[in-house]
């Protein structure tokens, strides 16, 4: 009996083991895939200078502008209507019309990314066209709408969760003294639910940056430093899946490598500072 | 006044950005319908086959999303039957066997490998594919085998979470029932922890399974194509609903491939919402009652 | 006052402590066979974790460490439960433990009476089908079930669910019952019905009563004991 104990123990041991070295193996094997050109010095460099592999310049810095100007947009452009949505349902909840949005918003999550990058393709870009007159409307504007549909879900979410652990005792306060629902929600639901706000903010970043077709899709990939939002660009997830037809011992393809170790240590940094916002809350009860 | 047209306008700004938001839903599930509901057909999945030898591999299907269905149902079954077995036995360790002090960094892993970005996990599997090509075994290329172990790893912290998580939140009075009766670690795990939390485990396996049909980015790095018919074996190359989509998007030649597009955009549509919904249903209804067989 | 050679279990200095707070200080007590002990005292001063020392169950629980010294007698030898060689298993096959609200396994009543069985490896079936209809018939409850043996015992009545608990506890044959508010989610008939079973059960075990009916402690209790800020008091 001991000894089954032991196996299933160790065997559990063992498949954590190996999920966690995957994770860890990953990174690791990107870095040593990346140390040819690590090994040149040029690491500042290759973060900030231009693309021209004609000239021999193998920059990433248009791509890195590219990802952060269209993932930043994209949350410029969800944060507010998530607000309003979690408003909408954490706190206003109209004749229990918020349970049905909260239903829809949890749904959202299940679109596939390609349908957004499609829709984007045949609706959204003709449309930005139209609108600006300049342009193919393969631009940072569409794609950071497109993706602000797609981080929206994560962000309402999160903050209807923040929301509904703000005490009800807090909230029956306010009610009791007269309060109104915009005061409510600035002196009780707001200092209570920041932190939980911010997380669901940090993880939306990380998956706006995080994704590769509808910005691979919509966003033009334009090598070039981007000038305004109507202007083409490339994300470094993009560039990954552009670049991987080229020769595998190419300069080219070294800097792929490069990307994935900054889009690695980027999102790992984002989960690691939501992990600081959101405290584990340990309850003391006598059994 | 003041404080009234402050109500007033956060009432305005909450209905609005909702209206916004669910219009936005609409337009795009509208757009489709409204554009693709003409090639929803049996034509558009088997073409001019029929579809009883299609689905038995009698005839090839060349024009049809019958091949890039089948891809992906492949794709899906071989990456969960990697990912359900590695990601339950993680869950178990973590909930039930893991020290508090290791339970911390082991957790931040997951949640890094949760947040890494699914190109990353593409790339890393291509890679891997080259450098087994190189050193071992010519013969390895790209393909659905190495597709889905890359899959594999992108839903392996979705599963280890629910499990670890439905296990957690059992309450003491079900954790503790079988020991008070004799019962080992093990016995209590398999025979009560485990049943009891198995509608929180399964809603987050078929959560997985979306997870796995809906991915583009790591397939098209590691052996989705546009055409290869249906997959011989797990070390072919092989078609996929969204690789399709993606590729139509970008390649297409006429409007009847574009109507195809917009067929296989919905197909794929309903498939990931019916997943949700599933995943949600089991949640809610399908206690342990009828899982549990006596 | 009991006689020596009638004593069961022996509770000598012990001390518990959860997140490093003491709940349970100093306490030595020796419980005769064939009793029914009552603990009584005030809510959350740890009657639960207390009976849970008798059976080790607080070792599931994180956080918590005791000291101290309990013996109980199998047969004619006191047994040191905290003997490190000591499978904690067999201890918690001979002393069983019933909780406050009943627990009934997710499966048919048979199957939740024949799960110790089952965990303990007996597999002989008709050897198992006869013990579990004479647990049933020493928890007063075979004669409402003996039909609907093969129906989920969830969907038995509260006070069914818990002589369904007590049955599948005595399914074992063990020679203590640790009996934590056994009634208190039960209606006073339900409850009356479990106190005349236990008076029944007390030819065969030694029982441990935590309950907070004063009432109900002495109508069927032997000996009265009250848990209060952490200390355990004789009081009858």
């Amino acid at each position: 009996m001991d000894v089954k104990e032991t196996i299933f123990k160790s065997v559990f041991f063992a498949a954590s083991i190996l999920s966690a070295g995957i994770t860890l193996f990953i990174l690791g094997f990107m870095i040593v895939l990346a140390l040819p050109i690590l090994k040149q010095g040029l690491f500042f460099d290759m973060l900030t200078g231009p693309w021209a592999p004609d000239h021999g310049l193998f920059g990433l810095g248009p791509m890195i502008i590219g990802t952060i100007c269209i993932a930043l947009m994209a949350l410029v452009i969800s944060f507010p209507v998530s607000l309003g949505c979690s408003f909408f349902i954490g706190i206003l909840n109209p004749r229990g019309l918020g349970k049905w949005l909260k239903k829809i918003i949890e749904s959202m999550t299940a679109v596939p990314t390609v349908i957004y990058g499609f829709v984007g393709i045949f609706f959204l870009v003709p449309l930005v066209r139209e609108l600006f007159l300049k342009g193919s409307g393969m631009c940072i504007l569409s794609a950071a709408i497109m993706l602000s549909i797609l981080i929206s879900p994560t962000m309402i979410l999160f903050f209807v969760q923040s929301f509904s652990m703000v005490p009800q005792n807090d909230l029956n306060a306010v009610d009791a003294l007269g309060g109104n629902t915009a005061q409510k929600f600035f002196y009780v639901v707001l200092p209570h639910s920041w932190k939980g706000m911010l997380t669901g903010i940090i993880l939306s970043f990380g998956r706006a940056m995080g994704d590769t077709l509808i910005a691979l899709m919509i966003s033009g990939n334009s090598v070039a430093f981007p000038g305004s939002v109507l202007d083409s660009a490339r994300t470094l997830t993009a560039h990954i899946a552009l670049i991987i037809a080229a020769d595998f011992d190419s300069i080219e393809f070294k800097t792929i490598f490069l990307s994935s170790i900054f889009l690695y240590i980027m999102t790992s940094f984002g989960i690691i500072m939501s992990r600081f916002s959101f405290k584990k809350r340990k309850t003391i009860n006598e059994t | 006044m003041k404080p009234e047209f402050f109500d007033r306008l956060f009432n305005y700004f909450s209905w609005g950005c909702s209206i916004l938001l669910v219009g936005a839903v609409l337009t795009i599930v509208g757009f489709l319908i409204a554009n693709g509901y003409q090639s929803l057909n049996l034509h558009l999945i088997f073409d001019d086959t029929r579809p009883l030898d299609a689905i038995f591999l009698k005839s090839q299907v060349f024009d049809g999303l019958f091949p890039a269905i089948a891809g992906t149902l492949f794709l899906i079954t071989l990456s969960i039957i990697v990912a359900i077995p590695l990601g339950l036995a993680t869950g178990i360790f973590l909930a039930e066997y893991c020290p508090p002090k290791i339970k911390g960094s082991f957790s931040l892993l997951f949640d890094i490998l949760a947040g890494i970005p699914s190109i990353v996990v593409g790339l890393f599997g291509f890679c891997v594919t080259i450098f087994l090509h190189h050193y071992f075994y010519t013969r390895l290329f790209p393909c659905l085998l190495i597709s889905a172990l890359s899959l594999a790893f992108l839903v392996l912290p979705y599963i280890i979470r629910t499990t670890q998580i439905s296990l957690e939140t059992l309450p003491l009075s079900v954790r503790l029932t079988a020991p008070s009766l004799g019962a080992t670690k093990l016995q209590n795990i398999f025979y009560v922890l485990l049943p009891s939390s198995l509608s929180g485990i399964l809603s987050g396996i078929i959560l997985s399974i979306g997870r796995c049909a809906e991915d583009t980015a790591v397939i098209m790095l590691t052996g989705a194509v546009a055409t290869a018919g249906i997959p011989k074996s797990v070390f072919s190359s092989f078609e996929a609903l969204p690789f399709y989509i993606y590729y139509i998007s970008s390649q297409y030649s006429d409007n009847s491939e574009l109507m195809k597009g917009y067929g296989a955009c919905l197909i794929l549509l309903f498939i990931c919402i019916s997943l949700f919904v599933f995943a949600h249903w089991i949640k809610k209804r399908l206690s342990q009652k009828i899982l549990y067989r006596p | 006052m009991p006689m020596t050679e009638n004593i069961k279990i022996n509770i000598k200095n012990l001390w518990f402590y959860y997140n490093d707070h003491p709940i349970l200080e100093d306490i030595s007590l020796e419980i005769p066979q064939n009793t029914i002990t009552a603990v009584t005292g005030p809510s959350g001063q740890g009657k639960s974790t207390f009976l849970m020392t008798l059976n080790r169950l607080w070792e599931s629980i994180e956080e918590t460490r005791i000291k101290g010294h309990i013996e109980i007698r199998f047969g004619s030898d006191f047994q040191n439960i905290y003997d490190k060689r000591y499978n904690v298993s067999d201890l918690r096959r001979q002393v069983g433990m019933v909780f406050q609200v009943p627990n009934p396994l997710p499966m048919s009543i048979y199957n939740n009476i024949a799960f110790p069985l089952k965990l303990k490896g007996e597999n002989n079936k008709t050897l198992g089908s006869f013990r579990v209809e004479d647990a049933l018939k020493r928890s007063f409850l075979w004669d409402e079930v003996k039909d609907r043996l093969n129906e989920d015992a969830r969907a038995l009545s509260g006070g069914q669910q818990q002589r369904l608990c007590i049955a599948r506890a005595l399914v074992l044959n063990p020679q203590v019952l640790l009996l934590d508010e056994p009634t208190s989610s039960l209606d006073d008939k339900s409850g009356r019905v479990i106190e005349d079973l236990l008076l029944e059960l007390k030819k065969d075990c030694t029982m441990i009563l935590v309950s907070h009916y004063l009432d109900q402690v002495k109508r069927i209790a032997d000996s009265g004991m009250v848990l209060s800020d952490r200390q355990m008091k004789q009081q009858w």
